[in-house]
């Protein structure tokens, strides 16, 4: 039986097809047909956002949750270009998201036509693919490969542009034509397990392995460094059973965060330009570092000159072109975290580290905190803690509040963390939050931000209160965008150019969205307001007044060694 | 440094096969831009396989650098394969 369809009823029926359930979008003139046919296809939900960078951001905090695609939709021109921040964080962090967006009709394309935009060319550096669909009989192939791509070995975003002619071409349809062999994908372009040694043609897996359990097996000084990819691989059982066959001590990096718990006695924490001293020392002291599912970002390495100067360094990874891209690699796997972890462990032999352990928490520093009053951040994140009996997903935003979070906030469970990495993109929790709701709807979700990125996609409130998204939205307010202030305290003279910023009455601002709005100034509030918030069945909002010029210690500096780290306020440290 | 052959050169021919479609090409000069490769010379050319182009440039840098080129266009989608020939060097070696 065969019927005459249009492409945008392809579309949709093609992501129904892909196990799509939830779209984030906006819709627009060259958008249009794709909406007209939306309303037939009930099982896929559409979130209305308040701006197109909020549906990428929420897209992927969605897949983020879920381990899913994220979808979102725009139209052409403006609804194009503004997913590109969202789209750019996704690909830097490496999550599925496929994004549609519609296009002037193909006659008028490279006419500069009204809300034509190269949207192709201009994320062509930001996607691992994407497809100008030139007629209606390759959409739905187009659409099972994109879904496919985007998840993949390395996951990451595609975009998918749709003239409008092409959703209104009709063709006749005899059910799913998508076999899921897409034509132009490769097989090859997935990468298959293998090892690498440096002057070396690329030996077998088993030989990787076995190098990486010789150098286990040798070090005195071992760290095992987990990133993202242990979280995109579910490999936390595996990299535990690692970490407790051989004691080797656990380093997460942020986005890595959640993928080992944070109270076992073999966790150390984060490493980098924000990490703990005890932290960055171990990496500078270690004779041997594992490395799985990160890529040595410069804000873990610092100055690669001097990163890990006695360390041989084996790396995991599932894309070939990280292994020695940021730090020389003596054994380098390719391969998926799960799968390469779980050899590893039959591979190595039981030993303990115990004397090195000891070493590392020699380390340790008390740290003299630079808030003043009561209201510190630790507090308001242990209170969090206590509202939601530690049993929350926490979605950050960039800056400050950030790397408190990731130093401080005890996660427990696996991918409870999730934060905008790579891009550092402001604006991100808020929106991503949603999408996180929409992956897990009977968890809790906290949004925490600064009272800059707040700023920047607070307008989503809205987004919460018409579709229903119980957001639970703490705003860290200091006056200041505090990150930007803080090295400006450190490296600019204390000159406070453009970083003091005016934040409206969030309280009121949230009762104009008809969200339930607390301020809190003391830290004896804390627990009841928190507490209230977080029993909301709907969303909620928090404004905490936090010390206006708390700084993140410690703090490598920028191109900086991991040996050398601010401890303490300039004045204090004898000027820096 | 990891799968080419130790090398001094400091220049290196790389020959890329890939699909012969608009994106892919489009992709491909992506990496070079975006990557901030020095390159001197670029040629495109059918490869004889239909539906297949050869894209060739020569790599003013050094082996360790073209492995790292080499290995942003192995990832990309549409991409067959790359060769990377050292310039005073007489092998080729085809990278998978």
């Amino acid at each position: 039986m065969s019927e005459m369809l249009s492409g945008a009823e392809i579309l949709c029926r093609a992501l129904v097809d892909a196990g799509v359930e939830v779209i984030f979008g906006y819709p627009g003139g060259a958008i249009m047909p794709f909406y007209h046919a939306l309303p037939d296809h009930p099982r896929l939900r559409h979130i209305l956002v308040r701006h197109e960078q909020a549906a990428a951001h929420a897209a992927d905090g969605y897949a983020r949750a879920s381990g899913r695609v994220g979808v979102c939709v725009a139209t052409s021109g403006p609804g194009a270009t503004n997913l590109v921040t969202g789209l750019a964080a996704a690909h830097m962090d490496n999550s599925p998201v496929v994004a549609i967006t519609g296009q002037v009709s193909r006659p008028m394309i490279g006419r500069d036509a009204f809300q034509e935009t190269d949207i192709i060319g201009i994320t062509l550096p930001i996607t691992k693919q994407n497809y100008l669909v030139q007629d209606v009989t390759e959409l739905a192939e187009v659409v099972a490969e994109a879904m496919a791509v985007a998840l993949e070995g390395r996951p990451g975003p595609v975009l998918i542009d749709v003239p409008k002619d092409v959703q209104n071409q009709k063709i006749e349809w005899r059910g799913a034509q998508a076999s899921g062999a897409a034509p132009h994908r490769d097989p090859r372009a997935l990468a298959r397990g293998q090892s690498l040694t440096p002057g070396a043609s690329p030996g077998s897996l088993e030989d990787g392995v076995r190098a990486a359990a010789r150098l286990i097996a040798g070090a005195e000084r071992p760290l095992l460094m987990v990133g993202h990819g242990v979280i995109l691989a579910q490999a936390y059982a595996e990299v535990r059973a690692l970490a407790e066959k051989t004691g080797i001590p656990v380093i997460t990096t942020l986005l890595g965060i959640s993928a080992f718990p944070d109270g076992h006695p073999l966790h150390l924490g984060m490493p980098g330009m924000h990490g703990e001293v005890h932290v960055n020392r171990a990496i500078q002291n270690a004779d041997v570092i594992i490395g799985i599912g990160l890529r040595f970002d410069d804000r873990v390495t610092g100055n690669t000159a001097s990163f890990a100067p006695q360390a041989r360094i084996v790396h995991v990874d599932r894309d070939r072109a990280e292994i020695g891209k940021n730090v020389p690699v003596t054994v380098g796997i390719v391969g998926d975290a799960r799968d390469i972890t779980r050899r590893l462990v039959a591979a190595v032999e039981p030993r303990r580290c115990e004397r090195w352990v000891e070493h590392i928490r020699g380390f340790v520093r008390t740290r003299a905190e630079s808030y003043r009053g009561d209201l510190s951040p630790e507090a308001i994140l242990a209170s969090i803690y206590e509202a939601s009996h530690g049993d929350c997903t926490i979605v950050t935003d960039v800056g400050q509040h950030q790397m408190w979070v990731a130093k401080l906030y005890p996660y427990q469970r696996p991918n409870t963390h999730i934060t905008s990495g790579g891009l550092g993109a402001m604006g991100f929790a808020v929106p991503a939050a949603m999408g996180v709701h929409l992956a897990r709807p009977h968890g809790t979700v906290w949004a925490i931000s600064g009272d800059g990125g707040f700023q920047m996609n607070m307008a989503e409130m809205a987004t919460m209160v018409q579709e229903g998204l119980p957001v639970k939205m703490a705003v860290f307010n200091n006056g200041y965008l505090g990150m930007v202030r803080q090295w400006q305290q450190f490296f600019h003279e204390k000159r406070y150019s453009c970083t003091p910023i005016w934040s409206p009455d969030y309280v009121k601002l949230a009762e104009a969205y008809s969200i339930p709005g607390y301020r809190v100034k003391e830290a004896s509030e804390l627990a009841d307001v928190v507490g209230r918030a977080n029993a909301q069945p709907g969303p909620a909002l928090v404004e905490f007044m936090i010390e206006q010029e708390a700084n993140v210690f410690p703090m490598i500096p920028p191109g900086g060694s991991l040996s050398e780290p601010i401890e303490a306020e300039p004045a204090a440290a004898g000027g820096a | 440094m990891t799968g080419v052959p130790p090398s001094s050169s400091a220049a290196h021919t790389v020959a890329v096969l890939l699909d012969d479609a608009l994106v892919t090409l489009n992709r491909a000069f992506g990496v070079l831009r975006r990557r901030n490769v020095p390159i001197e010379g670029l040629a495109l050319h059918p490869s004889g396989t239909v539906g297949e182009a050869r894209l060739t440039f020569v790599l003013k840098a050094d082996a360790v650098t073209a492995d790292r080129v080499a290995q942003q266009f192995h990832k990309m989608i549409g991409v067959r394969s790359v060769m990377v020939l050292a310039n005073d060097d007489s092998t080729m070696e085809a990278k998978r």
